[in-house]
């Protein structure tokens, strides 16, 4: 199977336009909030680069090394909680308590991947539910510590006081601004990962692990890394959507939901790719959004208030939004094994043979 | 020591229906190699059927099983043929994903069309029990296991005397060889699959009474059929029978002496020491 990275490797050249072409993007990300003020367009851009983040961290260890992980919600929920504890309990900021969140998710991920990385295929996959699991039901559990099933409310996110001025989060505006800054680091360190030595070994362990354990790569070793990085970013959006969303709870953030969900992203968009998890979330954040909160489409104009539309989505589709991702995953898995970025891959080869096909082919036909 | 046995007997009889979830997806996984994460969801469904027969025409749960198996049993066939079939040869992680899929559609259809709502389904006696000595009974749930160990004997006869039951073993065994042989393993595969469904929704009915029903009660049994499955060995019936009474019987007992909050914490806990100790399952017949 073909998986090379449209950005990069193996297309040359085309590595520094894609870069070109990343940084346009983000600087027109940046300036939009300038044009478009409507807080549900600002609130999907959010919710978009915190499903890159997701995705960008799953496809380290699920896409690069292989290793399908179904329990990142582990680090996602152990991200949004130390974030949120640390700033409710004891004051801390988020923007100091995210390095904690991001320590805790590394050493717990130590801990999971000398556990569940004995196994493979299949029974990695349950082995990494199960933990997840058991990590959730804890949290209900032991409710002196976490506060059980109650979660915890944001009480208020201290200002940040930066380059003599200070920053408010009343507005969903610094949250815009915060996740595009997390999202573009995170795609230019996986970018980094990706070309790296580490990339091609975590690579070379996914194609086959017993030829990369014979040419001397040690397997608990790398794959131990890949899920620490994958791990990091997980808590580092987990911990974003703590103080986003403002609320936690052992259910939504540790919930088998949010792993699907994260793997889904990348499924969808095309696995082990850069621009994979990037075009999964441009598909499923709109409709899984629009699904949740339709008023938003009357908020920007697109609908009018009393449109049957919006109340008939609102009635029935409020819970019911994962609906996309399961009939989405479903016609991937059965038409598009490389997601969406393999078939628009595959449709600009087709395009460009029946070009070289059609330049040759005339003259023979002439002669 | 009145405790202990109480907790072993309502262990024993919850257990029994979760021997008929495991077995169900021992079956499929058997035959196919392919492990359904959609088979809580195939459970949620038969909750659901019963419930739509019990409200529309009052048809008792325990006899709305002649309805619910078969409706479920075709629709595995559908599931089977449909959308496995296609994927039998691919990665064993897309075959996940793709019954991952499915059961977000399914549980997510069944909340478009009934909500999210909790919904009871209150019998005459869904709460009542009776004692024996110090011992107290629920009666649903003792009806439910007898119901479940007649199918199971039921099953065990059909797989072992039957030649379509010994063709599905065979298939089970070396789907290559069998074909060789002249079975016809595409429509064992709808077979199994039809069954493994059949069985996950009359477990649904059976627990109808006694449950909450609700679009997403199907994700837990999903986790607990895994667990079964594989403390006795992916593939084995016995072993999924076994496994199913002691799941049962690991989360009656730790509810008593650990905490009830945390009995599926140590099902679980048990599930990933078997896994890496003896990943073969505890019966320990390993397969190629």
């Amino acid at each position: 199977m073909d998986r090379r990275p449209l950005l990069g490797r193996g297309e040359r050249g085309f590595g520094l336009v894609g870069i070109l072409l990343v940084l346009a993007a983000v600087a027109l990300l940046a300036i939009f909030p300038q044009f478009v003020r409507k807080p549900y367009v600002l609130h999907m851009g959010v919710v978009l680069f915190l499903a890159i983040i997701q995705g960008q961290a799953w496809n380290v260890i699920g896409g690069y090394a292989g290793q399908y992980s179904v329990g990142h919600a582990a680090y996602f929920g152990i991200g949004a909680y130390t974030t949120m504890m640390l700033l409710e309990l004891y004051k801390i900021p988020p923007w100091w308590g995210i390095w904690a969140a991001i320590a805790n998710a590394m050493i717990l991920s130590l801990l999971i991947g000398s556990i569940t990385f004995r196994l493979r295929g299949p029974y990695f996959v349950l082995a990494s539910i199960s933990v997840a699991e058991i990590i959730r039901l804890a949290a209900l559990h032991f409710k002196g510590f976490t506060r059980g099933a109650e979660g915890f409310l944001l009480s208020e996110i201290p200002p940040l006081h930066l380059f003599g001025t200070s920053i408010e989060f009343f507005t969903k505006r610094p949250f815009y601004y915060a996740a595009l800054g997390l999202a573009a680091i995170t795609i230019a360190v996986n970018w980094m990962v990706q070309h790296s030595k580490l990339g091609y070994y975590f690579q070379a362990i996914r194609e086959d692990q017993d030829a990369a354990h014979s040419l001397g790569i040690n397997l608990a070793v790398y794959k131990n890394v890949a899920l620490a990085i994958s791990a990091a970013f997980t808590a580092w959006a987990g911990g974003f959507y703590a103080m986003f969303v403002k609320f936690v709870d052992p259910n939504t953030v540790f919930g088998l939901d949010i792993s699907v969900q994260i793997v889904l992203i990348c499924i969808i968009g095309g696995i082990g790719t850069i621009l994979g998890p990037v075009i999964g979330a441009m598909v499923l954040v709109p409709l899984s959004e629009i699904l949740r909160n339709p008023k938003g489409l009357v908020q920007i104009g697109i609908l009018p208030a009393d449109s049957a539309f919006v109340s008939f989505i609102e009635a029935r589709f409020a819970n019911a939004h994962l609906l996309v991702y399961g009939i989405l995953v479903v016609v991937v898995i059965l038409f598009a094994p490389d997601g969406v970025l393999g078939v628009i891959r595959n449709t600009i080869a087709r395009v460009r043979r029946r070009r070289a096909g059609a330049a040759a082919g005339e003259p023979a036909a002439a002669a | 020591m009145t405790v202990f046995l109480q907790s072993v007997l309502s262990g024993v009889l919850v257990g029994g229906i979760y021997a008929l979830i495991g077995i169900g997806l021992t079956i499929i996984f058997g035959v196919m190699r392919v492990i359904n994460f959609a088979h809580g969801e195939l459970l949620m469904l038969g909750m659901y059927a019963t419930w739509i027969v019990f409200t529309a025409i009052g048809l008792d749960p325990f006899l709305s099983i002649v309805i619910v198996a078969p409706v479920l049993f075709l629709w595995g066939a559908f599931l089977q043929k449909v959308f496995i079939n296609r994927v039998l040869n691919a990665l064993p992680q897309n075959q996940i994903l793709l019954t991952i899929g499915l059961g977000l559609v399914m549980s997510n259809s069944i909340m478009l069309i009934f909500t999210s709502d909790y919904r009871i389904l209150t019998t005459s006696y869904s709460s009542s029990s009776f004692t024996i000595g110090e011992l107290s009974v629920s009666q649903p749930l003792l009806v439910a296991f007898l119901i479940t160990a007649a199918i199971t004997a039921g099953l065990y006869w059909f797989l072992l005397k039957t030649d379509t039951g010994q063709a599905i073993r065979a298939t089970a065994q070396d789907r290559d060889a069998a074909q060789l042989m002249g079975i016809n393993v595409r429509a064992m595969s709808v077979l199994a699959f039809g069954i493994g469904a059949a069985l996950a929704g009359t477990a649904g009915a059976l627990i109808s009474p006694t449950y909450y029903i609700f679009p997403q009660v199907g994700g837990t049994f999903t986790l607990k059929a895994f667990v079964i499955v594989v403390l006795g060995g992916m593939g084995s019936v016995v072993g999924a029978t076994l496994g199913g009474v002691l799941v049962g019987l690991t989360e009656s007992l730790a509810a008593v002496y650990v905490a009830s909050g945390l009995k599926e914490l140590v099902v679980f806990v048990a599930f990933l020491a078997v896994l890496l100790f003896k990943p073969a399952g505890l019966l320990g017949k390993t397969r190629a």
